[in-house]
C-alpha cells in the first residue's frame, strides 16, 4: 500500500491533521464518492477532490489549522445569559 | 412588473431569454461547480445562468449557479427588459422601496411541502453539496434566506426577518450560521439567550429571483423583507407559515426548520467571502435542523463568491445603493444618483447637483454617516448630477478633469469599516476619503471649467432610433 493509497490519506485530517476523522457520507449512487471529516476542525473533504483539498502532505500551508489554537478563536456574537445569571463568555 | 412565483418559473424565462446555459455532461462536485461558476463571471457582464443535472454521485441532483449573475439576468429578475441598464435598474429599485410597506399574503399550502423528512435528517443525501473554493473549511448553503421572529415580539411581523447569512454544513442536520452583533438575527438570539431558550429557523432555499435580493438588502430592524418583496412587485409578496409560525416564501425548493441553539458557539470557516479574501475562522452559532421539506426533485442554488466581480457583486449591487440613496436623498435632494456596486459598497459613486462650493464634499461626508456607510463606505467619489455614476468611463473622465488632490481629496482619519476589509488597521478602523469629482463653483472658484462640450442637436433622437435598430440586428 502506497503512501497516496486513499485509504492512508483518510487516516489524517488534511487540514489540523488530527487522526479524529469518520466517514460522514457516501454518495447517493453507490460507490462514486466517500465524504470524510475530522471532528476537531470540523474539516470535510471528498475522495474526489483535487489532491490539495484531500492528502495532509499537499494540503495548502496557509489554510491549516492547529488544533490547539481552536480554543481560542474570537467568539461572535457574544453569548447573552439569562438574567440573574453571571456572564457566559 | 413581471412577478416570478418561484424559481422554477424564473429559471424558464432565463432559457427563453437566451440567460440559461444547461450542462448535461457529467460533472464532479468538486472542483467544476465552482470553477465553471468562476468561469462564467471571467466573461463579461452579460453571463447566463449554469444548470447542471448530471453530478457524479448522485441520481437526479439539479444545481443552479450565477441565477442572479449578470445585469441582464438582475434586469429580468426585477422584471424588466434584459438590456435595461444599470442606471434604469437602480431607479427601479429606488420606485419599489419608496412604496414600503407592500403587502403580503399568507396561503396554506405550497409545492415545497410535497416531501417531508423528520426522521434522520440527512443533509448529504438531500442535498448536493459542495465545496466553492479551495480554501472553504467545507460546504456552505450561501444563497438561502434565514428567517426568525423576535421572541420578544413574537406577533410582530414587521420585526420577524429574512436575510441571507453563510451557514456551514457541520453534520447531516447540523449548520453554522455566521451572524454578527449587526445582523437583525444576532437580535433574535441574544433576546432567546436571555430567555434561556433556542431560537426557531426556518432556511429557504432555491426561492423566487426577488426575495434573495431583498434578503440581501440591508432594511431597519422593523422592515419586513416581504412588504419590501410586496412593494416591489406591486402586488402581495405569497408566504407559507410553518408549525412555530415562521413565514417562508410560497416558491422555495427547500425549507429547512430547526433551531439556533442558545448559548453554544462552535468553530467555523474559512470561506471565500465577497472582499475577495477568506474570512478566517472564529466561533459562530449553531443550528440544529428537525425537518426539511422540498419539492420534487428539487434544484439546488448557489451564488460563486470569488476575487470581484461574482454573481454575489451583483446580488448586492442595487440592495446596497438604493438604501444609501434613500438616506442621503432624504437630506440632500440634489442627489440623484449612488453607485455602491463596488465590494458592497466599500466605494461608492454619488451624482448629485451643487448649491455652491463645498457642497460636495458634505454630500460625501452624508454618504460616510448613512447606516451602511458607517460600516463600509471607505472611498466615496463624489460627482455632477451629469455624470453617470453607474458609466465608469464617465466617472474616470470627472476624476480625470475635475480633480486638483490639493483641494479635492480628504482623508478622515480612523473611522468604522467591516471588518471584513482587510485594510481595517486595527481590525475595523480606517481611514475613510471623499475624492470630489464635481465642477468647482463659487465661492470655490478655481481651475478653468469654461467651456465643457455636449452633445450635437438631436443626438438623444438618434439615440433612441439607433438603439431600436440595434436590438432588431439580433
Amino acid at each position: 500500500m502506497s503512501d497516496r493509497d486513499p485509504d492512508v490519506i483518510a487516516r489524517k485530517c488534511p487540514r489540523c491533521r488530527s487522526t479524529t476523522i469518520d466517514t460522514r457520507a457516501t454518495s447517493p449512487v453507490a460507490g462514486v464518492w466517500i465524504l470524510f471529516a475530522c471532528s476537531t476542525c470540523l474539516y470535510v473533504w471528498r475522495s474526489t477532490e483535487p489532491e490539495e483539498n484531500r492528502d495532509p502532505d499537499r494540503y495548502p500551508n496557509a489554510f491549516r489549522l492547529i488544533p490547539q489554537d481552536l480554543a481560542v478563536l474570537p467568539i461572535l456574537p457574544a453569548i447573552q445569559s439569562r438574567p440573574g445569571q453571571l456572564d457566559a463568555e | 412588473m413581471r412577478t416570478y412565483q418561484d424559481l422554477r418559473e424564473f429559471l424558464a424565462v432565463l432559457e427563453q431569454q437566451g440567460q440559461l446555459l444547461r450542462i448535461t455532461d457529467e460533472v464532479s462536485l468538486e472542483p467544476d461547480l465552482g470553477a465553471a461558476a468562476c468561469a462564467l463571471t471571467q466573461l463579461g457582464e452579460a453571463s447566463p445562468a449554469i444548470q447542471f443535472s448530471n453530478i457524479a454521485g448522485y441520481q437526479n441532483a439539479r444545481v443552479v449557479l450565477n441565477v442572479h449573475g449578470s445585469w441582464p439576468n438582475h434586469a429580468l429578475a426585477l422584471g424588466m427588459d434584459r438590456d435595461a441598464s444599470p442606471r434604469d435598474q437602480f431607479q427601479r429599485f429606488v420606485d419599489g422601496y419608496s412604496q414600503y410597506p407592500g403587502e403580503f399574503r399568507r396561503v396554506k399550502d405550497a409545492p415545497w411541502q410535497e416531501i417531508v423528512v423528520e426522521d434522520d435528517v440527512n443533509l448529504y443525501d438531500l442535498m448536493p453539496l459542495f465545496r466553492l473554493n479551495r480554501g472553504d473549511g467545507g460546504h456552505f448553503l450561501d444563497k438561502a434566506c434565514a428567517v426568525s421572529r423576535d421572541p420578544d415580539a413574537p406577533d410582530n411581523d414587521d420585526v420577524e426577518n429574512v436575510g441571507i447569512y453563510r451557514l456551514q454544513v457541520k453534520g447531516p442536520n447540523r449548520l453554522g450560521i455566521l451572524a454578527v452583533p449587526q445582523h437583525d438575527i444576532a437580535i433574535h438570539l441574544a433576546h432567546a439567550e436571555r430567555r434561556g431558550e433556542d431560537l426557531p429557523v426556518a432556511i429557504a432555499l432555491g426561492t423566487d429571483p426577488i426575495v434573495t435580493l431583498m434578503a440581501a438588502t440591508p432594511m431597519l430592524y422593523d422592515q419586513l423583507e416581504y412588504r419590501m418583496a410586496g412593494a416591489l412587485q406591486g402586488e402581495p409578496y405569497q408566504v407559507v407559515a410553518t408549525e412555530k409560525r415562521l413565514d417562508v416564501p410560497w416558491g422555495s425548493e427547500y425549507v429547512l426548520e430547526g433551531r439556533m441553539l442558545a448559548g453554544q458557539r462552535e468553530l467555523e470557516g474559512p470561506f471565500g467571502e465577497f472582499p475577495g479574501y477568506y474570512s478566517g475562522c472564529h466561533r459562530y452559532p449553531v443550528i440544529e435542523i428537525d425537518r426539511v421539506s422540498h419539492r420534487k426533485d428539487p434544484i439546488y442554488d448557489a451564488v460563486y463568491v470569488g476575487r470581484p466581480w461574482t454573481e454575489i457583486d451583483y446580488l448586492q449591487a442595487m440592495t446596497t445603493s438604493a438604501p444609501i440613496y434613500a438616506q442621503v436623498s432624504a437630506d440632500f435632494p440634489e442627489v440623484s444618483a449612488v453607485n455602491a456596486l463596488y465590494t458592497h459598497g466599500l466605494v461608492v459613486i454619488v451624482s448629485t447637483k451643487t448649491r455652491y462650493g463645498g457642497f460636495a464634499k458634505a454630500v460625501g461626508l452624508r454618504v460616510l454617516t448613512t447606516t451602511h456607510g458607517l460600516g463600509y463606505a471607505k472611498v466615496v467619489i463624489v460627482v455632477d448630477d451629469n455624470v453617470d455614476p453607474f458609466d465608469l468611463k464617465q466617472v474616470m473622465w470627472a476624476i480625470s478633469v475635475k480633480v486638483n488632490p490639493d483641494h479635492d481629496v480628504m482623508s478622515l482619519p480612523n473611522l468604522s469599516v467591516n471588518p471584513l476589509d482587510p485594510a481595517g488597521q486595527p481590525t475595523g478602523v480606517a481611514n475613510k476619503m471623499i475624492i470630489d469629482a464635481t465642477t468647482p463653483i463659487a465661492p470655490d472658484v478655481r481651475g478653468d471649467y469654461g467651456q465643457e462640450l455636449d452633445t450635437p442637436q438631436g443626438t438623444d433622437e438618434w439615440r433612441t432610433r439607433l438603439a431600436s435598430l440595434i436590438k432588431d440586428l439580433r
